[in-house]
C-alpha cells in the first residue's frame, strides 16, 4: 500500500488572518531591513538593482519593492515534479500533496552489528540506499550521510552515484560548488540519455543553502542555485533558521524572517531564469537555549513546519521542509513519539516535501538502519491518516449490515474480504500486536531488534544497480567512482 | 579579608545597576581594582560557567552575564595596572575555512573573554594559513578551531597540519569544537583539547593556559 502525494491541510496552525499577517510582515522586512550578502555576490546585486531593487553598497544591504516580489514569485511554477528513475516514484509536488523521504548529512550510524556509534563510509551510503528503495512508505532519497572515508574532492558525483545506484525513487543533494554541480548533472544527463530527457524528467534535484539566517545570502550556495537554475534542475532554496539565536525566539516572528527569506531567494531564482523550478525551502528551527544546538524533536518544530507550508502554499510555491527528527541517541520511546508527532503534524499541515522524516538520531547527527523501518511504519501511519475515511455508500455498507442482520458476525462477509487489505493500515511487520506469550516465545524481541531483523532481511537480496551496466561503464571512465558493487 | 560572594551573586543574577553599585562601593572601601576584577567579576563568570555546563542557565542568560561583567570591567580598567589589563594567554579562534557557522564560536570567544584571557575573534570560513599567521602575529598560546558542518570537519585536520609545518605546533596548544565534534575525532586529528560547550571551552582554556 503506497499513500503518497496524498491531501494533507487538515491541520492549520495559522488562520487564514494570521497567514495573511505573517506575509505582510515578510514583505514589510524585505521592504524595511532588507537582506545583506557577503562578497562576490556583485552580479546578483546589479541584476536584482536592474530591476528595482534598492541598494547599499557601503552598508552591503538590498531592500525589495513588494511589488517586486509580488511579481517575481508569481513566475515561480505553482507544482514541480521530481521524477524517480522508476516512473512509479514519481513525486507530484503542489497545493497539499505530502511526500516524506530521508535527509540530511549525517556522519554516524549505529553499526547493525555491534549497535554502537561509528563513521559513516561510502558503503553506508549505497547500503542505506538500497534499504530506502525497499522501504515502501519513504518516498524520495535525500542523501543521507556523507562517505567520510572519501576526498571531499569526490564528494559530490559519488554520493549522487551511491543513491543513484541503490535507489530508483527521486534523488536530491547538495553539492559543494558549480564544479560538483555540473559533473553531477553529466552524469544523470548519461542516465536519462541527454539533459533534454534530464530536464523533462529531473530525477535528481539541488539543495542550496543560499541564505545564512538571519537575512544574509551565502556566495558559494547563491550561485549554485542560480547555475541550477540556468541548467533547469529543480532546487530547493533551504534556509533554516533556529528559534532563538538566528531567528526571533517566538514561533511567529521567526515564520515572518524564513518568509522573508524565502521570498527573497524565489525572486533571484525567478530572475534568473524565469519559470525555473524551484522549492520553497523554509525549514523553522529552534534553538535548544541551554547549549544553542538544534532541537529538531521539539513539538514545536511540527508546528512550525506545517505553519511554513501554509506560507508557501499562500503564495503558491510548493515547498520543502523537514519533520520527523528526534533529540534521541537510539531508537527508543523518545525517538518514537517525537518523530511521530513532528511528522504527522507536518503531514497534516500539508507540506509537499519532508525531508529528515526517515532514520535519523541525535537531530540530523546520526542515522541507523532499524530506524529507516520504523520511521517507514511512522510515515505510513501519518499517510494513512492524511486518507480519511471513506464515507461513502460502498464503504457506509448499509447493505451489509442489514444482510449480516442483528447479532451475526462480519468475518466471512464478501464485503469484509473486500476492502480487508485496504481499509487499515497494515504495517511493514515492526510493530508487535501478538500475545504476550508469543512474543516471549520468539525472544521478547523489542522494537529496535526486530527492525533490525527486517532491515537485513530487506538488504540479503542481490545489490541493485539502477544505473545500466553500459551507461555505468560510461559514468566510470569518466568520472572517479569510488564505489565498488559486487 | 573581603566577601565577595554579593559581586558574584549579583552577577549570576544579571542584575546591572547593582553590580555597577557594588563595584563602586569596594573601590571607595578601598579594595584593590585586580582583586574585584579576579576574585569578584571572573570568579563570578566561573560560576556562570558552571551554571552553563549543567544546563542550568539558558544561554541568552550568560550572554547577559557576560555584558553585565564587561559593565563592570569598564569602570576597573582605568585603575588596572599594565600587568594586570594585560591578559593573562593570547587565544586566536575562529571557524575553519568553508564553514560559515559564527554564533558558538562567537560564544565561545566570549566565555573566554570572560575568564580573564583575550580572545582574538577571526570570525568565519578561515584558511589554515591564515590561522598560522596569526598565531605568529598574536604571539597566541591557545588556538581554537570551529566546524559545525559535517562536511568541514576534514578542515580541521589540515589546519592542524599546517600549523605542524610551520613549526608553531610546540607553542600552541589547540582546542577543537561544534556540534558534530567528539573527543573521538579531536584525538584522531591530534587536537590538544576537546569541549563540548562554551562554558567547559572557557575552563579547559584557563586550564591549558595555566601549564605554561
Amino acid at each position: 500500500m503506497n499513500l503518497m502525494g496524498l491531501q494533507g491541510g487538515q491541520y492549520c496552525p495559522l488562520s487564514p488572518e494570521q497567514i495573511k499577517i505573517v506575509h505582510e510582515a515578510s514583505l514589510k522586512i524585505l521592504e524595511k531591513t532588507g537582506i545583506t550578502y557577503e562578497q562576490g555576490l556583485e552580479d546578483i546585486v546589479q541584476m536584482l538593482e536592474d530591476n528595482g531593487a534598492a541598494i547599499d553598497r557601503d552598508r552591503k544591504n538590498i531592500t525589495f519593492p513588494r511589488d517586486m516580489i509580488i511579481e517575481q514569485v508569481a513566475k515561480a511554477p505553482e507544482k514541480v515534479v521530481l521524477c524517480g528513475q522508476d516512473p512509479k516514484n514519481d513525486l507530484h509536488l503542489t497545493e497539499n500533496r505530502v511526500h516524506l523521504g530521508t535527509g540530511g548529512a549525517a556522519i554516524k550510524i549505529l553499526d547493525p552489528e555491534t549497535g554502537d556509534s561509528r563513521s559513516t563510509t561510502l558503503k553506508d551510503l549505497y547500503e542505506v540506499s538500497r534499504l530506502v528503495d525497499k522501504l515502501d512508505n519513504i518516498h524520495f532519497l535525500v542523501r543521507p550521510c556523507i562517505a567520510t572515508d572519501i576526498d571531499e574532492a569526490d564528494y559530490d558525483i559519488n554520493m549522487f552515484y551511491a543513491c543513484l545506484a541503490a535507489s530508483s525513487k527521486h534523488v536530491m543533494a547538495g553539492v559543494n560548488d558549480e564544479k560538483g554541480l555540473h559533473n553531477v548533472v553529466e552524469m544523470a544527463s548519461m542516465i536519462a540519455g541527454g539533459l533534454d530527457k534530464l530536464i523533462k524528467r529531473p530525477f535528481i534535484s539541488i539543495i542550496t543553502s543560499f541564505a545564512i539566517s538571519p537575512l544574509k545570502l551565502c556566495t558559494q550556495s547563491t550561485h549554485i542555485m542560480q547555475e541550477a537554475n540556468r541548467c533547469r534542475i529543480p532546487v530547493a532554496l533551504s534556509s533554516a533558521p533556529m528559534a532563538g539565536s538566528t531567528s526571533p525566539l517566538t514561533m511567529a516572528g521567526t515564520l515572518a524572517q524564513l518568509h522573508a527569506e524565502q521570498l527573497a531567494g524565489i525572486t533571484i531564482c525567478q530572475l534568473t531564469q524565469a519559470g525555473a523550478p524551484v522549492l520553497y525551502g523554509g525549514i523553522p528551527g529552534m534553538a535548544n537555549l541551554k547549549t544553542m544546538g538544534y532541537s529538531g524533536g521539539a513539538v514545536e518544530c511540527g508546528m512550525m513546519n506545517a505553519a511554513i507550508h501554509q506560507l508557501s502554499n499562500h503564495i503558491k510555491v510548493p515547498n520543502y521542509n523537514s519533520s520527523g527528527l528526534s533529540d534521541s541517541k537510539v531508537p527508543d520511546a523518545q525517538s518514537g513519539y517525537e518523530k511521530a508527532f513532528t511528522a504527522l503534524l507536518a503531514s497534516m499541515g500539508g507540506s509537499n516535501y519532508i525531508h529528515h522524516s526517515a532514520g535519523m538520531l541525535e537531530s540530523m547527527l546520526t542515522i541507523a538502519y532499524e530506524q529507516y523501518v520504523i520511521d517507514d511504519e511512522i510515515i505510513g501511519n501519518c499517510c494513512k491518516v492524511l486518507k480519511g475515511i471513506d464515507c461513502d455508500a460502498e464503504h457506509l455498507a448499509l447493505e451489509v449490515i442489514d444482510s449480516v442482520g442483528p447479532g451475526g458476525n462480519f468475518m466471512t462477509t464478501p464485503h469484509t474480504m473486500a476492502h480487508m487489505r485496504t481499509e487499515y493500515y497494515n504495517g511493514n511487520g515492526v510493530t508487535d500486536r501478538k500475545s504476550r506469550e508469543k512474543w516471549e516465545q520468539e525472544g521478547s524481541r523489542d522494537i529496535r531488534q526486530r527492525a533490525l531483523d527486517i532491515a537485513k532481511k530487506l538488504l540479503a537480496g542481490p545489490k541493485s544497480l539502477y544505473i545500466p551496466e553500459e551507461i555505468d561503464r560510461a559514468i566510470r571512465k569518466k568520472f572517479n567512482i569510488l564505489l565498488e558493487i559486487q | 579579608m573581603t566577601d565577595f560572594n554579593e559581586i558574584k551573586d549579583t552577577l549570576v543574577n544579571l542584575d546591572e545597576q547593582r553590580l555597577i553599585q557594588l563595584v563602586n562601593d569596594s573601590l571607595e572601601k578601598g579594595i584593590p581594582a585586580g582583586d574585584i576584577l579576579n576574585k569578584g567579576l571572573i570568579a563570578g563568570m566561573d560560576i556562570v560557567g558552571e551554571k552553563m555546563e549543567n544546563e542550568d542557565m539558558f544561554i541568552p542568560e550568560v550572554l547577559m552575564a557576560a555584558r553585565v561583567m564587561g559593565k563592570g570591567v569598564e569602570i576597573l580598567k582605568p585603575l588596572l595596572g599594565e600587568e594586570e589589563t594585560s591578559a593573562r594567554g593570547s587565544v586566536v579562534i575562529g571557524t575553519v575555512k568553508g564553514d560559515l557557522h559564527d554564533i558558538g564560536k562567537n560564544l565561545v570567544a566570549m566565555m573566554i573573554e570572560s575568564a580573564g584571557l583575550t580572545a582574538h575573534n577571526l570570525g568565519v570560513d578561515i584558511a589554515p594559513e591564515e590561522f598560522v599567521r596569526m598565531i605568529k602575529e598574536k604571539n597566541a598560546g591557545i588556538l581554537c578551531l570551529s566546524a559545525l558542518l559535517t562536511t568541514t570537519m576534514p578542515m580541521m585536520k589540515q589546519t592542524i597540519d599546517a600549523v605542524v609545518e610551520s613549526g608553531l605546533r610546540d607553542q600552541v596548544k589547540i582546542m577543537v569544537g561544534g556540534a558534530p565534534v567528539t573527543q573521538t575525532f579531536a584525538d584522531e586529528i591530534g587536537a590538544d583539547a576537546f569541549a563540548p560547550d562554551a562554558g567547559s571551552a572557557a575552563k579547559i582554556a584557563k586550564m591549558l593556559v595555566n601549564q605554561f
